[in-house]
């Protein structure tokens, strides 16, 4: 676990390195005054990713260095970790692309609290408040023109 | 002066303005709670309404009302389920959730809340003692002066970086990377918008702030399959956290000096107030180890700046007609159609207005507070609501305010971007405050050192104003380390019982 979580922390580092190298490829050919400032914090972000990696193998497993202002992240306990959450997240949003806000604010509502072992009575309590909210607030009251649903538009 | 002081206090107190008042505080407040919708997009909605009106007090007991208070109730969001309701509040999410977290909402609630009183309070006497000594001191800044003042706040990153300035450094640059997203004002080319018309008009920061803070949170709620709280009280915290206040005293007055004058230079915005208070506290406060962990001082500075700031925004609006920001170029506007001249005549010949600002400004803190202060029970009980109740409900929360700040589908994918992002900084132990202050410092960084160098040449760098902020910024990046030395070297005088 450790190890795998320092290999994340080196690929993550890569990637951010990798941004500031791709950001000053991007900005070469640009004028100068909106070039400036992307090539030379570029060029420094590239050369402190370098050290970063050097210090992210350098680390022994576990001694992650952690920012004071950031709290320690809980580990998901089940096998799947935090693959579980991402997927309700992805879920939700393909299902707002799919059937629009105002349906899937309910039934994911509903989905999620009750497949986490909640009474039907509250999860049929919560959704109603979220629907409630959602149409309320930004249906009537602000008007919001939500995107037409991905099925509403095929068919 | 004090004929007008009463003028302004009689017009704001009748029946008409001050149930207008009201209105515009409880609007503002529910505005503040709610991420997403902006102050700026609701005054922009009631503007039409408010052209029509016969009365000028009452517009700007609505208005300005409605504007002073937006920043008091978002701390309820981010104490409790760390949303920032406002941009304002995003550095109140940094101790104030991790206090909800130890049991502390109340508390951190209560003193988030007074803070915003005292906050609010100060702005506008603040406001009426520098109207005719500030007009000298705003008009001799430019935009040299205000690239220093920026780049101030950027060498704040160092500052949140703590022990990992080198992840702090890095993601202080991608924040300004992402704030030049967008077609470029001084050159009309389009910058890393690869052809994708969504990224022309830029990143909003309000989809950057609920991905790289909510959603990780939430994922984080959803992984420890708890409550927030992860004891069972509320705490004692509703004195307590009051107390906080005034035991800060010195820290409280000084973040909102630090709100007024972010506010009184136009252009800053709220988003910055928050920060640059957060982080002089982190940087000139003793024992500053528990900050990020659930340190009270760090929602004190955040709240009382924020507030404070407003009062701030209204010295430009109204003695120079300059707004200071968004909302208050909105409110310029309505003011203009009601018959009110902003400008010297604030001070003379319309001085009645001028306190009627002020007295609704005062007014309307004390309304807010009083009704954020009475809910504060009930709504603090949320932390104890079960992982399966609160995740849904703030997943909802988050994806509904994403689209609704600028109501395109494609906010929701950038909404997910920036939250693995922010996921990923979090698990691997990245700061990521400095990647949001480097974003709303970026452009306005940019845009001042070019406005500098184009109007100056080289020669902005003599300029005096220039160098006496240069030497205070040196100061302020010198005297913790001054500091650090100077408690390391009495420890060291201590006999080692006492250390």
């Amino acid at each position: 676990m450790k190890t795998r979580l320092k290999l994340e922390g080196f690929l993550f580092t890569l990637f951010i390195g990798a941004v500031m190298a791709g950001a000053l490829w991007v900005a070469r050919p640009w004028p100068i005054r909106a070039s400036i400032g992307i090539l030379v914090l570029g060029s420094l972000g590239v050369l402190l990713a370098v050290w970063q990696l050097v210090l992210e193998l350098r680390r022994k497993n576990g001694a992650l260095e952690r920012s004071p202002l950031e709290s320690p992240v809980a580990e998901a306990e089940n096998k799947w970790g935090n693959v579980e959450i991402w997927s309700w997240i992805v879920g939700f949003y393909l299902l707002i692309v799919l059937i629009g806000f105002m349906i899937t604010v309910p039934i994911f509502v509903l989905a999620y609290s009750k497949f986490y072992g909640a009474r039907w009575a509250l999860s049929i309590m919560l959704s109603a408040i979220a629907w409630g909210f959602v149409y309320g607030v930004f249906e009537k009251i602000l008007h919001v023109p939500w995107p037409t649903p991905l099925l509403q538009s095929l068919f | 002066m004090l004929e007008a002081a009463l003028e302004g206090l009689s017009q704001i107190l009748t029946p008409d303005s001050l149930g207008l008042m009201c209105l515009g505080v409880l609007l503002g407040s529910i505005v503040g709670f709610l991420p997403g919708i902006g102050g700026p997009s609701t005054l922009a909605i009631m503007l039409p309404f408010v052209m029509t009106m016969k009365d000028p007090f009452a517009a700007i007991a609505l208005l300005v009302g409605f504007d002073a208070v937006g920043n008091t109730a978002s701390a309820f969001t981010s104490v409790l389920i760390s949303v920032p309701g406002s941009s304002g509040s995003q550095a109140t999410v940094l101790d104030g959730y991790p206090l909800a977290k130890q049991g502390q909402a109340m508390r951190a609630l209560s003193a988030s809340f007074v803070a915003s009183l005292v906050g609010g309070l100060i702005g506008p006497i603040v406001l009426l003692a520098s109207l005719p000594f500030l007009r000298p001191l705003v008009l001799s800044f430019g935009s040299p002066e205000f690239f220093v003042l920026t780049l101030w706040g950027v060498t704040m990153v160092g500052v949140l970086s703590g022990n990992v300035p080198l992840k702090g450094l890095l993601a202080g640059i991608l924040g300004i990377f992402i704030s030049a997203v967008g077609a470029d004002d001084k050159s009309g080319i389009e910058r890393f918008t690869f052809d994708a018309a969504y990224l022309v008009e830029g990143i909003d920061l309000v989809i950057v702030a609920l991905g790289i803070f909510a959603i990780p949170e939430c994922i984080d709620l959803a992984a420890r399959k708890t409550a927030v709280a992860e004891t069972q009280e509320l705490g004692h915290g509703f004195l307590e956290g009051a107390k906080d206040v005034f035991r800060h005293w010195w820290l409280t007055l000084r973040a909102s000096a630090i709100g007024i004058w972010v506010g009184f230079l136009p252009g800053l915005g709220s988003s910055v107030a928050d920060w640059f208070a957060y982080a002089h506290a982190l940087q000139t406060e003793k024992n500053r180890e528990n900050f990020g962990k659930g340190d009270i001082r760090g929602v004190i500075a955040s709240e009382a700046s924020n507030n404070s700031k407003e009062a701030g925004d209204y010295i430009p609006t109204l003695a120079f007609g300059i707004p200071g920001g968004t909302s208050t170029a909105l409110i310029l506007t309505a003011l203009i159609a009601v018959g009110i001249n902003p400008g010297p005549e604030m001070l003379t010949t319309q001085l009645s207005f001028t306190f009627a600002v002020i007295w609704t400004l005062t007014i309307s803190n004390i309304i807010a507070v009083a009704i954020c202060l009475l809910f504060i029970k009930p709504i603090s009980r949320m932390c104890f609501m079960p992982f399966y109740s609160l995740v849904p409900l703030i997943l909802v929360f988050v994806f509904i305010g994403a689209f609704a700040s600028n109501r395109t589908s494609l906010d929701l994918v950038a909404l997910l971007a920036f939250s693995l992002l922010g996921f990923m900084m979090r698990r691997h132990g990245w700061p990521r405050s400095p990647l949001v202050l480097g974003m709303v410092l970026g452009d306005k960084m940019e845009n001042y050192l070019w406005l500098s160098y184009g109007r100056f040449g080289f020669e902005w760098l003599a300029r005096p104003g220039v160098m006496i902020l240069f030497a205070l910024l040196l100061l302020s990046l010198c005297y913790p380390m001054l500091q650090d030395r100077m408690n390391r070297q009495t420890q060291a005088k201590l006999p080692p019982v006492n250390r």
